[in-house]
């Protein structure tokens, strides 16, 4: 079993109120079979030991599904491996002598709770304003009552896929959660169940989006970059056309 | 009312952008074709203005018209690039670009406002300039000087590298992205860009090294 020696700076902060800055730990001896969460769960012991306060971050299920977990490691989004969550970010990636700077998700709709979580309540909220097909209560409807081609469905998939980390955001330029929102928009747009809806729904969507504080799209494509999914930027040209559409003759 | 609702969108503002872009690409085309009969000879570039001339109510449209909406396209550009810093600049002490290539698109304030410079001096220079004077004789002092020309040839430059993100950026903001024609897409973005800096370079190059002396 291969190990390193990493230095990390990590983002400290209190909580919400108080300012933050990046304090520098060491650590010997960090098996590369870990996860970069697995490294950070030898940290956060470490800590505790000495008696000092542990970094507090996000997790959940720990295998690249959930989208709780993500950091910004030396300015890329849920670090340097494509197309993968923290949690699946080895510490094969890395080599002894690395310096990790280790900041929070940011954005001006992602208040910074404590250390390296942030709130992202701001996607339920836009989620909670049209992220749904409505139906009526019933008897149970038939699985293939409707019909609906293979690359369509496969479509709505590859958007469903987003598990809404909020990588996109934090790597965006601008702060803009083009990416997500149009992930959300297309996975129901595309399908016939959520064809009613997709007027009002890419009305309301998108005005929360705004509303939230997110920034504005220049489709500069870091977020399709860094996104663990990769969900692509076709879904914001669909989102676009969704919403102009809606705009044009809906709102 | 919904349109103010759609234009004040985050959305409805990009699409302002790649609209009033679309409108400025497609003024170029016909001034790329005017300029062209530069290449044919002094008369028929002569004639094609003293053509267009001839027609003042149109002239005074398509000018007002192509004021308005470069107005629309800086005002609106200056609006979002004021916002996106707000939200976005410097929020981290190490940033990494992921996207390779993004030169253009990291840098499109910055060349608006080159293109900016050189259409107010271009437009003074030109269409306000001396009153009884030839066009071709401008033409000939103005793009004679060497740092004119100079000038010139680095806006053409800072006009390329804004259309090389622009083209593209305007198409995906339509909802204009499908496999089929990405790899299209992807070429035209360059070929767009490179046709106008040739065909304009190409003129102020013909001044500059004095071939056009004769002109």
């Amino acid at each position: 079993m291969s190990t390193i020696d990493l230095t990390l700076q990590i983002w400290r902060q209190k909580n919400s109120d108080s300012l933050g800055n990046l304090q520098t730990y060491t650590l010997t001896g960090i098996s590369t079979d870990m996860s970069f969460l697995e490294m950070l769960d030898v940290l956060n012991e470490k800590l505790t030991k000495e008696g000092k306060d542990p970094v507090a971050f996000d997790h959940d299920c720990r295998e690249g599904i959930c989208g709780m977990c993500g950091s910004v490691i030396n300015g890329i989004a849920h670090g340097p491996e494509k197309e993968t969550t923290l949690c699946q970010l080895h510490m094969r990636n890395f080599k002894t002598g690395d310096i990790l700077v280790v900041e929070p998700f940011r954005s001006r709709a992602f208040p910074i709770r404590k250390d390296l979580i942030v709130d992202r309540s701001a996607f339920d909220r836009i989620i909670q304003s049209g992220g749904y097909v409505s139906v009526n209560t019933g008897g149970t409807p038939d699985g293939n009552a409707i019909p609906i081609p293979a690359e369509t469905a496969e479509l709505a998939m590859d958007a469903a896929a987003c598990i809404g980390c909020g990588a996109c955001v934090a790597a965006c330029p601008n702060g803009a959660a083009m990416l997500f929102t149009s992930a959300k928009i297309s996975q129901l747009c595309l399908l016939p169940q959520g064809k009613v809806e997709r007027k009002a729904r890419a009305l309301a969507m998108v005005k929360i989006m705004d509303e939230e504080g997110f920034g504005n799209c220049s489709n500069e494509r870091e977020c399709e970059a860094v996104c663990p999914k990769g969900i692509s930027i076709r879904n914001i040209a669909r989102m676009n056309r969704e919403f102009i559409a809606a705009a044009l003759f809906e709102g | 009312m919904w349109f103010v609702r759609f234009v004040s969108s985050s959305i409805g503002k990009k699409v302002t952008m790649a609209l009033s872009g679309l409108m400025l690409l497609l003024f170029l085309c016909s001034h790329a074709a005017g300029n062209a009969t530069i290449y044919m000879s002094r008369a028929v570039f002569q004639g094609y203005a003293d053509e267009l001339h001839s027609h003042p109510l149109i002239v005074i449209v398509f000018s007002t018209g192509l004021f308005l909406v470069f107005l629309a396209h800086i005002s609106l550009g200056l609006l979002l690039f004021l916002q996106n810093r707000q939200a976005g600049a410097s929020r981290y002490t190490v940033s990494t670009r992921v996207v390779t290539n993004s030169l253009a698109s990291e840098t499109m304030p910055y060349t608006g406002l080159c293109i900016l410079l050189f259409v107010l001096i271009h437009v003074f220079g030109f269409a306000f300039g001396p009153t009884g004077e030839m066009i071709s004789d401008t033409v000939k002092r103005l793009l004679g000087h060497f740092f004119y020309g100079l000038f010139y040839l680095v806006a053409f430059a800072a006009l390329a590298l804004h259309l090389s993100h622009g083209f593209w950026s305007m198409l995906q903001t339509f909802g204009v992205n499908h496999p089929r024609y990405n790899k299209m897409i992807n070429k035209l973005t360059y070929i767009v860009p490179l046709f106008f800096l040739l065909l304009f370079g190409g003129i102020v190059l013909y001044f500059m090294t004095g071939r056009g002396a004769s002109f």
